[in-house]
């Protein structure tokens, strides 16, 4: 018994070493990033390996203080927020007919709709410039919202699918027989029933959204709808030269939500993935 | 409260068949039940019912009017669904509540109703439980709480005991039996258990293969089997059922020799003669064959005879005891023989 209870033990031991190991070569980027960013400027450009760092909150003044990275910040989470909400009002009835009628060119359409996300997007960028320079939308958050919605509906939509698809046709059913319209099961039954697919596809969609670049890039010309993401250019150019530790600063600020909120429904998302990924 | 007639009906999906020709006239107030095997069409008829499935072909009629393009919500029917089908999201009191949500009782009856119908299903202690926390009984009971919990014009229950145990069992039959009584609802009942057939019915329909093989009360299935079908899926066990030849009145088959039947009928039949209508006798014997296997159940003796390759049923008295392979010679009754033709099963006569 106690040599049995020992290899468990060792065996355990050795799983946690490996995963941690795993954890730690994932995660050391990111650590790196975070010391970089709060670290003077000097510090890091210095040839010589440095064995004993200076913390410093240089860069964390200079994002917040000398560029307007609080208006960056908003932009980001409204126009995430706001595309997130265009997604979701739009994919949960695409995804319900998607899932429960029969109709002519159904998996056609389905299919259509995940084939925009095989799309280079450098296809679409100087048609998408000039319909939203039409539209007077250039260099708003609201045009940000429509991109970053039609970028994410697709996989939104797919995500939610297969959740529906989950659902048992009897409860809608049970529902039409006890005198629910459409509507109504729409609301009572399946979308409570889905909500961890709901949310699953939010968070992805996210995270696509807060690290979209292209698009922003081409649609954001002044601060007025920079995002995070496009912030980190800035640091790049101009009299200054690159400013690391500004860059890492806003790389982790940028990543910690999202990692903070993967970690919080982690049990949901991998579902959510892998649904996705078999049953679409 | 309506009257159900279904005329015509089928039900295709590309090749296959669901529910091939039903036609019954459904009286109201009428208690009846679908008894057949898996498979039948027993569900698929109850859904088009409903007007959860429409039908190929063929009319469903209510008090007259025809319903074939009346959705489901305007089909004042209350269904308890073979796989429950409860609201996951929703408490066992949330569920049970819901359709008169969605028919628009007065919210201040809402829960009277609702504990009332707990109450019959006994389910008072579980109200505030997800259904995803009850066990499978608990679940049957919630969704036919959920069905009875208001007072439609049609009850459609399909299968909704056959996750309990007998004790309880008797008990939601007697329940089911009353309510339907009391409130004087017509009901369509679909089970694989025949005793609840028989208790419950006004009127049996037997099916097969999605065709009506026969409809009638109780007694009228039971002692009258319209085909070798029905004498042989009704009775535990059921009716033995022997082919052999017919002429000049008597019937033979190996080991068995019944005179005195009809005379105007010759050639291969099959005689069907229940187990309770057999007695073990030295004189007058219809059939002789070895004693096969003996299962004493307390009240009776069910004993298993062989006769040739067959093997015939009979119900001997509680006492009866033999040891196998001992000769045995049965009478049968001779006003409960039936005879059906032996090509296409039909009763004769
Ligand atoms: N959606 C469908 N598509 C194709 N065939 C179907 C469909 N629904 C039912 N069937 C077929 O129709 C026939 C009748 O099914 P039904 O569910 O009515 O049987 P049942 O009598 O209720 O059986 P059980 O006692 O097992 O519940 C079956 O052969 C079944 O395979
Ligand atoms: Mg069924």
């Amino acid at each position: 018994m106690a040599s049995v209870r020992r290899s468990r033990g060792e065996s355990h031991f050795t799983r946690y070493l490996i995963l941690g190991a795993w954890a730690f070569f994932c995660l050391a980027p990111v650590l790196w990033f975070l010391s970089i960013g709060l670290r003077p400027r000097v510090e890091i450009i210095t040839p010589q390996p440095i064995y004993w760092p200076t913390f410093s909150l240089d860069a964390w003044h200079m994002i917040w203080e000398d560029w307007p990275m609080a208006k960056y910040l908003r932009n980001s989470v409204l126009a995430i927020i706001g595309s997130v909400l265009i997604d979701l009002v739009l994919a949960i009835p695409a995804a319900y007919s998607l899932s429960r009628y029969q109709y002519r060119g159904r998996d056609d359409i389905g299919f259509y709709i995940l084939s925009t996300r095989m799309m280079a997007p450098a296809i679409v960028a100087i048609p998408i410039f000039f319909l939203f320079r039409n539209f007077g939308l250039l260099d708003t958050i609201w045009a940000l919202m429509l991109i970053y919605a039609a970028i994410n509906l697709s996989v939104v939509t797919w995500i939610i699918r297969s959740y529906m698809l989950d659902i048992p046709k009897e409860l809608e059913d049970a529902a039409r027989t006890d005198g629910a319209s459409d509507l109504r099961i729409l609301w009572e039954i399946i979308i409570p029933a889905i909500l961890p697919g709901i949310i699953t596809a939010s968070v992805i969609a996210m995270i696509f959204a807060i690290n979209e670049f292209l698009f922003t890039l081409l649609i954001a010309s002044t601060p007025n709808a920079y995002t995070m993401s496009v912030a980190l250019a800035n640091f790049t150019g101009g009299s200054d030269g690159v400013i690391y530790n500004a860059i890492a600063l806003v790389a982790f600020l940028a990543f910690l939500p999202v990692f903070l909120v993967v970690v919080a429904i982690q049990k949901h998302l991998s579902r959510g993935l892998t649904m996705g990924a078999v049953k679409g | 409260m309506a009257r159900i007639e279904l005329s015509g009906i089928q039900k295709r999906w590309g090749a296959a068949w669901g529910v091939r020709d039903v036609n019954i006239d459904i009286a109201d107030e009428e208690f009846v039940v679908f008894l057949g095997p898996s498979g039948c069409g027993k569900t698929t008829t109850m859904r088009m019912i409903a007007g959860l499935e429409d039908p190929t072909e063929g009319d469903v009629r209510m008090d007259g009017q025809l319903m074939n393009d009346i959705d489901a919500r305007d089909r004042d029917v209350a269904m308890v669904f073979q796989g429950y089908a409860l609201y996951p999201n929703m408490t066992v009191y949330e569920n049970i509540r819901f359709p008169l949500r969605m028919r628009g009782v007065p919210k201040e009856q809402h829960d009277d109703m609702v504990r009332r119908a707990a109450a019959m299903a006994e389910l008072s202690d579980y109200l505030d439980r997800k259904p995803a926390a009850l066990s499978g009984g608990q679940r049957q009971r919630a969704a036919l709480a959920r069905a009875i919990v208001r007072e439609p014009q049609v009850f459609l229950m399909d299968e909704p005991l056959s996750n309990l145990d007998a004790k309880l069992r008797q008990a939601m039959r007697v329940q089911i039996k009353h309510i339907q009584r009391e409130l004087k609802i017509t009901t369509v009942y679909v089970t694989h258990d025949q005793i609840e057939a028989m208790t419950l019915a006004d009127r049996i329909v037997i099916m097969q293969s999605g065709l009506i093989q026969q409809i009638g009360t109780p007694d009228e299935i039971y002692n009258n089997p319209a085909n070798t079908f029905v004498a042989g899926f009704i009775g535990a066990p059921p009716m033995n059922l022997i082919s052999g030849s017919l002429s000049g009145g008597t019937f033979t088959a190996e080991g068995v020799s019944v005179s005195g039947l009809r005379t105007d009928l010759s050639g291969r039949v099959t005689l069907g003669i229940r187990p309770e209508d057999c007695s073990l006798s030295e004189t007058d014997a219809h059939l002789t064959g070895l004693v096969y296997g003996v299962e004493p159940t307390g009240d009776i003796t069910y004993l298993t005879m062989k006769t040739g390759d067959k093997l015939f049923e009979v119900k001997a008295g509680r006492d009866f005891r033999a040891a196998l392979d001992t000769p045995m010679s049965v009478a049968f009754d001779p006003d409960r023989i039936c005879l059906f033709d032996f090509e296409t099963g039909e009763r004769l006569g």
